[in-house]
């Protein structure tokens, strides 16, 4: 008999997973970060709080911390070696960076939310 | 006749045109003068506009600092964001305020509950970033800074003076996540040091739940995170009659947006069956935020003696009137007191 455990497990059905991108949190005092290419991945946004501060409208009232997720979507079909040219890149132009989160499609499914 | 305020409306969608215009009707006819902008807002902008919150609206909004609004629909787990939380996000409406009043005529077995919620409305699990980290693993992450946390706490007080109320409680988790949840109990307690006149102390949620239900009385003034205060301000509003006599006001430092708390109830679209009270509590709220009390006090006499009489209420509270009727009601019983 087997237990609830085995049966929950058994019932995970098999993806076909994809890399599309990265999320970038970054530490910076200087004010929305501004990005040029960088490798295969170009920045769709930039969000402060969950709250999307470029592109587009920001109110003048919204409250911003030092904290930023840069969300950088594949130009090109993209490997996880890429992304470590890309963490390389940024380190070198002088981001500092708290996390990274890969961004990946399953059955082409996005995994990950878009910003307000 | 006095200022002329202008007004954004959102009629949103389903029933909210229909509660808007019956809410517009009572508010005209309390004496106040209030030049209405109507704007668009919803599922229904999103499919003639490619967008939940048309830029016009925006501008509209942000011009005139003020609105009132319908519900709209947000459909649960995928599909489009929500309108509302678009809304808060884009003019940064960090302070959710959803008061819980027993309305006298609306029989519940308490005396008294008269609780003021102060629910943060812009951080928490509600900053949109989610991901699923592994094809069996989605991950949500909690958000709480804290200046997110100061100006919520400082915005309590200060309304809290300004009301004449004298105890504020934190709600929180911070035994369990005692980073986010900390962070949020440390700025409260930061800001409290400023107003020594209140009574201040803080509250486990789990516990908090139990003693609004057994005891709702003793509670004045809460201030929430985001989430706790999604699911208590509900809770509150149970107790005191449900959701369609909750009103609520979402505001930022530069922008006030009064609102329902309900859904747009899509299946009596166009029925004009439904109560329109919610919106219209909103709309007295937001008649006070403008300093006109004596309009406001006005409505919301001849509400409540149109509930109490219940010869035009509609059918959620045991009646048969339309939203137009008990709405003409009100205004009938204001001209006839006038």
């Amino acid at each position: 008999m087997p237990t609830l455990t085995e049966i929950a497990k058994a019932t995970k059905k098999k993806r076909e997973i994809k890399l599309v991108g990265i999320d970038m949190y970054l530490i910076t005092e200087k004010g929305i970060p501004k990005f040029d290419e960088i490798g295969p991945f170009k920045c769709e946004f930039i969000s402060n709080r969950g709250t999307k501060v470029w592109p587009g409208f920001v109110s003048p009232d919204l409250l911003m911390v030092n904290w930023y997720r840069c969300r950088f979507m594949a130009t090109k079909d993209v490997q996880d070696a890429d992304v470590n040219t890309f963490l390389d890149a940024l380190t070198k132009k002088g981001w500092w960076w708290s996390a990274a989160q890969k961004l990946w499609t399953y059955d082409g499914e996005a995994g990950f939310s878009k910003a307000y | 006749m006095g200022t002329q305020h202008v007004v954004t409306m959102l009629p949103g969608e389903g029933t909210g045109p229909e509660i808007c215009e019956a809410v517009r009707m009572v508010i005209d006819a309390s004496g106040v003068d209030i030049k209405w902008e109507y704007e668009e807002i919803g599922l229904d902008c999103l499919e003639k506009h490619g967008t939940l919150l048309p830029d016009k609206t925006i501008q509209t909004i942000a011009r005139n600092k003020i609105a009132l609004k319908g519900p709209t629909t947000t459909p649960i787990g995928t599909g489009h964001k929500s309108a509302n939380v678009t809304l808060r996000k884009v003019f940064d409406l960090y302070a959710n305020v959803r008061p819980a009043k027993l309305i006298p005529v609306l029989k519940r077995p308490w005396d008294k509950i008269d609780i003021l919620n102060f629910r943060e409305n812009t951080e928490d699990c509600y900053a949109a970033i989610e991901h699923m980290v592994s094809d069996e693993v989605a991950q949500c992450l909690k958000v709480i800074t804290w200046p997110g946390s100061y100006r919520i706490a400082e915005f309590a007080f200060k309304w809290a003076r300004a009301n004449g109320r004298k105890k504020i409680y934190c709600v929180h988790k911070a035994n369990i996540m005692k980073m986010t949840d900390g962070l949020f109990l440390d700025a409260f307690r930061e800001v409290a040091k400023k107003y020594p006149e209140f009574e201040t102390g803080d509250i486990i949620v789990d516990n908090c739940c139990m003693q609004l239900v057994r005891n709702p009385a003793q509670f004045d003034c809460l201030v929430l995170p985001n989430l706790y205060g999604d699911i208590l301000t509900d809770l509150c509003a149970g107790l005191v009659g449900g959701l369609g006599f909750a009103p609520g006001a979402n505001m930022g430092d530069n922008c006030a947006i009064f609102e329902a708390v309900h859904g747009s109830a899509p299946k009596y679209a166009g029925m004009k069956k439904v109560n329109p009270s919610a919106v219209l509590v909103s709309g007295i709220m937001m008649l006070r935020w403008l300093h006109e009390t004596a309009a406001a006090d006005r409505i919301e006499k001849a509400m409540f003696a149109v509930l109490d009489e219940r010869k035009h209420v509609t059918y959620d509270v045991g009646g048969t009137a339309t939203t137009d009727e008990y709405a003409q009601a009100i205004v009938d019983k204001m001209q006839a007191k006038a």
